[in-house]
């Protein structure tokens, strides 16, 4: 007996896409999200295959990281940012960094996605792609809440625009219950450069702590063009307007648990960038 | 652009095939049609470890991993690796340190201890609790079982 359900694979983008417009299909990478939890009787569309989701390069301005490149391949990637790397060297363990992708991450729709994290803080596009085009986006605008984004039913996640810069300091740290599998409870990115004794950039992003990945630019504003003497002197009203801002959605750690650990990693972000 | 049919893979070195959906789970089909029942199922969501397998060498959570995924690829379970060299180190080295209690963990453990020791043959006690660290075990308290991956990197020397 051939039973033909549960599925289509795609060799090439133009297939993928043609099946995705076509038919209802769920987009498949590496299961790690759709896998867990009851059976679907629906079927996927294998993206594993597609070589134009799975290559890592790079142009003038960006790394352009494919939709279907996992974890591990990207931690064995020279062209993948540092801070991108040490964010994903944390997701969970080796077997799940076999399969898990960056675009299962970002169409999950987790504000405790650890690589959308480092996406929102270094001002990373997506490229999607559809049958009748594509369009490029902030991934901020992508993301829209709890399994809620901004991919449209023909839609396929192509690739992750990671701008190129070198900035005088990065920051990274993630705070869960336990290293191995510890889905993040609160996490945190920061960059941070200077031109001409000048800041040009001082991004901080929060994971895990509301609907989405948030950020402030309002708040780094107050910074952006400052010299490191008036960021200092500006330091404790700039950590006071997070204080206000931050009101985190309750879960399994108590709001005012995570929102003390919000501001300390801040706190250890500005000592780091000599603020 | 096809509907999958018929899901062919290598299962342990020998051709496979597979009929049913291709959104069933690795795990089920490994172990109810292929009866490779070494492959355990503790937690079905990811976080355990006991399902455990190779596929092209990497590894990989079964009850993670739907059939159509797994077309085209390599499929290694203890039922194989068990007939290696490799394996037989492994297998003294757990036995001699006390590194197996209940046996439950002990396939995906093995298994993910390969997989570590395939990528750094030296590895260090850091390394070998990282590439272990998505295997549970209830019994051992795992120093035992870091040991028995520790000594048998050192008794295989040129195996991996
Ligand atoms: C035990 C365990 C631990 C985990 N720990 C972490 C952790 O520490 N940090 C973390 O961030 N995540 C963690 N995760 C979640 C998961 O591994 C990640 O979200 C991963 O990136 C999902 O990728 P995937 O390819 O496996 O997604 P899949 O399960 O294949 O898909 C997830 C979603 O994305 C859609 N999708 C996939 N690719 C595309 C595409 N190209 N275009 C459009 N839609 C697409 C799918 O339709 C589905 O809705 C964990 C999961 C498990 C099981
Ligand atoms: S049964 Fe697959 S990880 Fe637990
Ligand atoms: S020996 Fe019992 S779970 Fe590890």
């Amino acid at each position: 007996m051939v039973n033909t359900s549960g599925g289509y694979s795609a060799f090439s983008l133009q297939e993928a896409l043609e099946l995705r417009a076509s038919q209802d299909v769920i987009p498949y990478a590496g299961g790690t999200d759709l896998m867990v939890g009851k059976h679907r009787d629906a079927d996927y569309l294998f993206l594993s295959r597609v070589p134009e989701l799975r290559q890592i390069t790079e142009d003038a301005g960006y790394v352009r990281i494919g939709a279907a490149v996992t974890f591990s391949e990207a931690l064995a990637s020279p062209l993948v940012p540092q801070l991108m790397k040490e964010a994903v060297s944390g997701i969970a363990a080796p077997a799940i960094r076999n399969a898990g992708t960056f675009g299962g991450n970002l169409a999950n729709g987790s504000p405790k996605a650890d690589s959308v994290l480092v996406e929102v803080a270094s001002d990373a596009k997506l490229r999607l792609v559809s049958r009748s085009g594509e369009r490029t986006m902030d991934v901020d605008g992508f993301c829209l809440g709890r399994g809620r984004t901004a991919l449209r039913s023909d839609e396929l996640i192509a690739e992750v625009l990671m701008p190129k810069q070198s900035p005088d300091c990065c920051f990274y740290e993630k705070v869960g219950g336990r290293s191995a599998l510890a889905i993040s409870r609160v996490s945190f990115a920061g960059i941070f450069d200077t031109q001409d004794g000048r800041i040009s950039n001082i991004a901080a992003a929060f994971g895990a702590v509301a609907d989405t990945v948030l950020r402030f630019r309002q708040i780094e504003a107050m910074l952006i063009g400052r010299t490191i003497e008036e960021a200092r002197a500006l330091r404790d009203s700039y950590v006071a307007a997070y204080a206000e801002q931050l009101v985190l959605t309750r879960g399994r750690v108590s709001a005012e648990y995570r929102r003390a650990v919000c501001l300390n990693l801040l706190n250890a972000f500005l000592s780091q960038c000599g603020l | 652009m096809d509907r999958l049919q018929e899901i062919r893979f290598v299962l342990n070195g020998k051709e496979a095939s597979y009929t049913g959906s291709a959104a069933d789970r690795l795990l089920d089909v490994l172990r109810e049609q292929f009866r490779c029942t070494g492959v355990k199922c503790g937690c079905r969501e990811g976080e355990c470890g006991a399902c455990a397998v190779l596929i092209d060498g990497l590894l990989r959570n079964s009850c993670c991993v739907a059939m159509g995924a797994v077309e085209g690829t390599s499929i290694v379970t203890i039922e194989g690796y068990r007939e290696t060299a490799r394996f037989a180190v492994l297998d003294r080295a757990f036995a001699q340190l006390s590194a197996v209690q209940c046996g439950f963990c002990t396939p995906g453990m093995i298994l993910a201890a390969e997989a570590l020791l395939s990528a750094h043959p030296h590895p260090t006690e850091e390394e070998i609790r990282e590439g272990l660290s998505g295997n549970l075990c209830r019994c051992t308290g795992y120093n035992a079982i870091v040991n028995a991956v520790k000594s048998a990197a050192e008794e295989g020397e040129g195996l991996w």
